[in-house]
């Protein structure tokens, strides 16, 4: 331990004798563990919804699709379906076939511009040959064409069809099999139908406008899209789902950022009492700064000083502050405290999820934050002029 | 060999109402190895003589050469490094560090030079025993007697063995017996360290026992005639 170290501990530990020290060095402390508190608790709060979001995005959307870099339909499907095939971990290759249109219920004289495309296989139930083919759409379609389970939907394409009567729309009428309560921030299409009447519908009968993959581990997206990318070349461009959700995943880290940098603010004001403390610590010990002058001690080592008692403070208001905010966010997970009705949110309570690397971020912010309160004091202490410290201290 | 020798020296404070300046254009010697006193009335400026001599201070103009070795001519970290191994202080109110026990306080010199906390102890720890206060070690600076605290404060003077010992008033806050305990102990080290110390002191008595008596006065510092030295 340095001498500069053990005069800080000392000082912190001596500060009980002086009431108005104490006070002010526990005022400190518990004001950087409230504020630390604070960030652990928001940040677990939004990891908790995030977390939830990013799961129903890796749910919902292809881990990794490879569509063609020009043209809008893949020029050599079985290539690209095997090397999506031969990828490790891979649970399903299916072609994505889809389109624009318009939707319309019965009775309503309207018709609503939508996204079409093929569900995956075996998602939608199967129907006999002569009825119509079934088709999941979105709850907003549903709600806007006045349909439900059950209700037939007219899906017209964008494409057209030259008949005796001249060019008409592509039309199929589709039975509603499932209405899908989606998030808001999901990038899902608006209606999802059998392979056959997407192609149907889009005029593509054999191929696809892109090929998509499903993982076991969609974690490890990045690493096949790079394999597959190797393999097919330049010609396709391999995306992987955080790279098709990327305008979402930037909301949600720019929402992070906003509020880190907002409840960070607590942390700062907790700092502007440290540079108080650390300044009166200076007042009170200018002769001992004197004193260790004329022992030969440099003034970057009096700066030192105090710049480990801001440290020590902090360390200590930063451990404080990340226990009772990792505690509190794990029992108001576990225990399911703030519920929120199920009938208006898909989750029935606000989950709270604590990343290792946010409080790291979050207890280095608040060291450094502390550090950098006791900068000024520090370069007070260093240029002190020695002599007049003793000689004012008689 | 001149172990102090300083020249021109001018010194002024910003006082309150007005600046003060407490000399001008002053001039000092001390042979290496002398045990010089300096007298004076109050407020001619000794302390402040003593603090420039030892580089804890900077003189309006005018130069310090300890050992040879020019003051001005170091940076603030090679000064400070010159004092930690060249120079000793003692101060009238001892000024030990509060929250530190005696051998803590005597140790911080080699803390300071870098020893390891071991090493510096024990080194300490042989010097407390030197300056009969073995048995204080473990004791709070400012659970001592003030006798007791002067003689921790010469011996974290003298921890680093320095060549010069500057002493503004050592005595100055004792009673009779402890002032005459140390300045007896800081003789004794003073010889046998063979040391230059320039004491500051305003009894007479004591200041008869230094080899050299400087008067201190407004108009400058000279060897006092009948004295001896």
């Amino acid at each position: 331990m340095t001498f500069e170290t053990s005069i800080a501990l000392r000082y912190l530990a001596a500060s009980r004798r002086r009431a108005h020290v104490a006070l002010i060095t526990t005022i400190s402390i518990l004001g950087l563990a409230v504020g630390v508190a604070a960030l652990v608790i928001s940040l677990s709060l939004l990891s908790g919804f995030q977390d939830r979001i990013r799961s129903q995005m890796a749910q919902r959307s292809p881990h990794v699709r490879v569509s063609p870099a020009r043209g809008a339909v893949v020029p050599d499907p079985a290539r690209v379906a095997q090397a999506l095939s031969s990828l490790a971990g891979v649970v399903s290759v299916d072609p994505a076939i889809e389109g624009r249109g318009w939707a319309s219920g019965r009775g309503v004289e309207s018709t609503l511009p939508i996204r079409y495309r093929n569900a995956p296989a075996g998602e939608l139930p199967a129907s006999p040959d002569d009825a119509p083919p079934p088709a999941r759409v979105s709850a907003s379609v549903a709600t806007r064409t006045r349909t439900g389970p059950g209700d037939l939907l007219t899906v017209t394409s964008s494409r057209t069809r030259l008949s005796p009567l001249g060019l008409i729309p592509v039309r199929v009428v589709v039975r509603v099999a499932d209405v899908r309560r989606a998030g808001a921030l999901e990038k899902a299409p608006d209606v999802e139908l059998p392979e056959a009447t997407a192609r149907l519908l889009s005029g593509i009968a054999s191929g696809a406008r892109a090929y998509e993959a499903r993982l076991a581990n969609p974690s490890r997206a990045e690493i096949a899209a790079r394999a597959v990318s190797l393999v097919l070349g330049p010609e396709y461009r391999v995306e992987t789902w955080r790279e098709l959700n990327a305008p979402l995943s930037f909301a949600l880290r720019l929402e992070k950022a906003v509020i880190f940098a907002t409840v960070a603010l607590v942390i700062v004001v907790a700092a502007l009492t440290i540079v108080s403390n650390i300044a009166l610590t200076v007042v009170e010990k200018k002769r001992d700064l004197g004193v260790l002058t004329s022992l030969g001690a440099t003034p970057g080592s009096l700066a030192r000083i105090y710049l480990t008692l801001g440290a020590l403070i902090g360390a200590i208001g930063t451990g404080l502050g990340i226990a009772i905010g990792v505690t509190a966010s794990v029992l108001l997970d576990r225990y399911e405290v703030v519920s929120l009705p199920a009938d208006v949110y898909l989750l029935t309570h606000v989950p709270f999820a604590v990343h290792a690397g946010e409080v790291a971020l979050v207890g280095a912010f608040a060291l450094l934050t502390a550090i950098a309160a006791a900068v000024l004091p520090a370069r007070a202490a260093a240029r002190l002029a020695a002599g007049e410290a003793i000689r004012l201290s008689r | 060999m001149l172990a102090v020798d300083a020249k021109g020296l001018s010194k002024t404070y910003m006082g309150e109402a007005a600046p003060v300046t407490v000399f001008q254009n002053l001039d000092f010697e001390v042979e290496e190895a002398v045990l010089a006193a300096v007298m004076g009335p109050s407020g001619v400026g000794k302390s402040t003589l003593l603090h420039l001599l030892g580089g804890i201070d900077r003189p309006d103009s005018g130069r310090v050469e300890i050992f040879g070795q020019s003051l001005e001519e170091l940076s603030p970290r090679e000064r400070a490094r010159f004092r930690n191994e060249n120079i000793g202080f003692v101060f009238q109110f001892h000024h030990l560090l509060p929250e530190f026990t005696a051998e803590e306080n005597v140790a911080f010199p080699h803390r300071i030079a870098g020893v390891p906390s071991g090493e510096a102890r024990r080194l300490a720890s042989e010097l407390l025993d030197r300056v009969g206060l073995a048995d204080r070690r473990s004791h709070l600076s400012r659970s001592l007697s003030g006798g007791e605290q002067q003689r921790v404060a010469i011996a974290r003077a003298l921890a680093r063995r320095p060549r010069l010992l500057l002493a503004d008033e050592p005595t100055g806050n004792l009673d009779a017996e402890s002032a005459r305990v140390v300045f007896d102990l800081l003789a004794e080290l003073h010889y046998e360290r063979r040391m230059t110390t320039v004491l500051v002191t305003h009894n007479p008595e004591l200041a008869k026992r230094c080899d050299k008596i400087f008067a201190m006065s407004r108009e400058g510092i000279l060897p006092a005639t009948g004295f001896p030295g």
